[in-house]
């Protein structure tokens, strides 16, 4: 069985090892790179240097409480709005895939230049084995590029550490377990964020509705598994739609766009099966949706695939 | 400690594979499938497991080394999917595209009872994601469990330690994947 301990004192062990100067970690906030910042703090202590990319895809008040975590663990860290150079970047840009690389690349050059600026060698990842499996390789299909492995660019000066690797999320939990860390039973945000719950081209609209109906999806779906009505999913979201389709809105035509939502039940997100949530509870989150979002959204539908054949994000 | 390797051939559980051994407490390592026989030897190994993977052997019938391992292991040989399905035409069967593919759940029945299924109830749920499957069985073999759409979801070789399953035992999802994976290690403890 996984042991926790033992993996963090052979990990930071290692790094200290293999991180013989300055590094640079990619700071999502999420378990997998908290995990990481915390191994390599342990390793190499004021050498780190955490940052916070705001893509400006980042969910409601995300980024900011990501710069609080930061302090809170006492990270020397950079914070940096990127959000304009993503948006520009991802202008008439439909494929899932071109979106995921463009992505990726631009994560990159802006860590390339904080590295040169502060003289950093080592780029950290909190990359763990789906990431890496999905994106494929040699012998693996392609299945969609994850921005940290199949995001990145060929050419690329600084040298990678990924601690995480070999582990899956009910894994790298324990260490988060193990290790207090506040953000141990966060779920999972992919790292391009609402740019792939936008299906077809990301514009600031597009992305404030989708973020709006994160936001009511994730509040009723939590409200409703602390109430015990239903177990909380591994993963729970909204995804838009680039479809309209017609309602009625106080005795007139509507036209408008599509929700989707989107909850599974997994412990590694290798194979997932649609969670069965109460009928109420959909319909609480469908009435909020559709009431809070009146003149851009006038239909919501539930996401009944399991993985395979379905992924759990929709791009 | 029992040593199983896993044998990659390009799968996106391969790593599932290895992580379910290692937690039984197993000693393994992900091999890919390019390497020769003799390497394998050299390891020492009580067993083989040969993952699933992206080539369609309906298609094309090519699996890296598979073939060698197939015609010179003395010990088991678990084939899982792709390593299933070149199993099946290596000793003569016939893989074919399926008429109905299945992917992620399904209901597995078993026909006969085995050391492999020990343990394992007669129906089950099981996650399946192939494109292709064993349309032949070769005569070599008899086949252990079937589904609705599949009626060869795994099969045994009457003289060998050889097993091949078309559902995938190495994930969550899959109920009584662990169990299968603890009695072939059974298996290759013998």
């Amino acid at each position: 069985m996984f042991n926790a301990e033992k993996f963090i004192e052979e990990s930071v062990a290692k790094i200290k090892q293999e991180v013989t100067g300055k590094a640079l970690i990619a700071f999502s906030g999420g378990v997998d790179s908290t995990v990481c910042a915390a191994l390599v703090d342990k390793a190499i202590g004021e050498q780190l240097v955490a940052v916070h990319v705001d893509t400006g895809f980042m969910r409601k008040n995300e980024s900011v409480n990501v710069e609080k975590l930061m302090k809170k663990m006492n990270l020397n860290y950079r914070f940096v709005d990127a959000s304009e150079k993503f948006y520009n970047a991802l202008k008439g840009v439909e494929d899932p895939e071109e979106k995921r690389k463009i992505i990726g690349e631009k994560f990159i050059r802006i860590f390339e230049e904080i590295a040169e600026e502060e003289k950093i060698e080592f780029l950290v990842q909190g990359t763990i084995a789906p990431d890496w499996i999905e994106s494929g390789d040699k012998l693996r299909d392609n299945i969609k590029s994850h921005h940290n492995v199949g995001g990145l660019p060929e050419r690329m000066k600084l040298k990678i550490v990924e601690p995480l690797r070999d582990l899956y999320k009910d894994e790298v939990r324990k260490i988060a377990r193990a290790l207090k860390l506040p953000v141990s039973e966060r779920q999972p945000f992919p790292g391009p964020g609402l740019a792939i719950r936008v299906i077809g081209e990301v514009t600031p609209e597009r992305v404030e509705i989708v973020r709006e109906a994160c936001d009511i999806v994730e509040k009723e779906i939590e409200a409703a598994a602390e109430k015990g009505l239903m177990e909380l999913p591994w993963q729970y979201f909204a995804v838009l739609l680039p479809v309209k389709t017609v309602g009625v809105h106080g005795d007139r035509r509507a036209y408008g766009y599509v929700i989707a939502i989107r909850a599974v039940q997994s412990i590694d997100a290798m194979t997932c099966a649609f969670s069965k949530i109460p009928f109420d509870v959909i319909d609480r989150i469908s009435t909020r949706i559709t009431n809070t979002l009146k003149d851009k959204v006038n239909r919501v539908v539930y996401d009944v695939t399991n993985k395979p054949p379905g992924t759990v994000e929709w791009e | 400690m029992v040593k199983i390797i896993v044998i990659d051939n390009g799968g996106q559980w391969t790593h599932r594979e290895w992580r379910t051994l290692r937690d039984l407490g197993v000693d393994t390592k992900i091999i890919p499938n390019t390497v020769f026989f003799q390497e394998i030897v050299d390891e020492n190994v009580d067993g083989l497991v040969l993952s699933g993977g992206a080539p369609r052997v309906g298609l094309t019938g090519e699996l890296g080394n598979c073939g060698e391992y197939l015609e010179k292991a003395v010990f088991p040989v678990l084939g899982i999917c792709a390593g299933h399905q070149y199993m099946a035409r290596f000793f003569g069967g016939e893989v074919k595209p399926s008429e109905t593919p299945e992917f992620g759940k399904v209901e597995l029945k078993i026909l006969k009872q085995d050391v492999l299924f020990e343990g394992v109830p007669e129906k089950s749920i099981v996650w399946e994601s192939h494109n292709d499957e064993v349309t032949r069985l070769p005569s070599v073999f008899e086949i252990l469990a079937e589904s609705e759409n599949c009626k060869i979801q795994a099969m045994k070789h009457r003289d060998k330690p050889f097993y091949g399953l078309q559902f995938h035992p190495e994930v969550e999802h899959t109920e009584y994947g662990e169990q299968v994976f603890r009695n072939f290690i059974k298996i290759c403890k013998r």
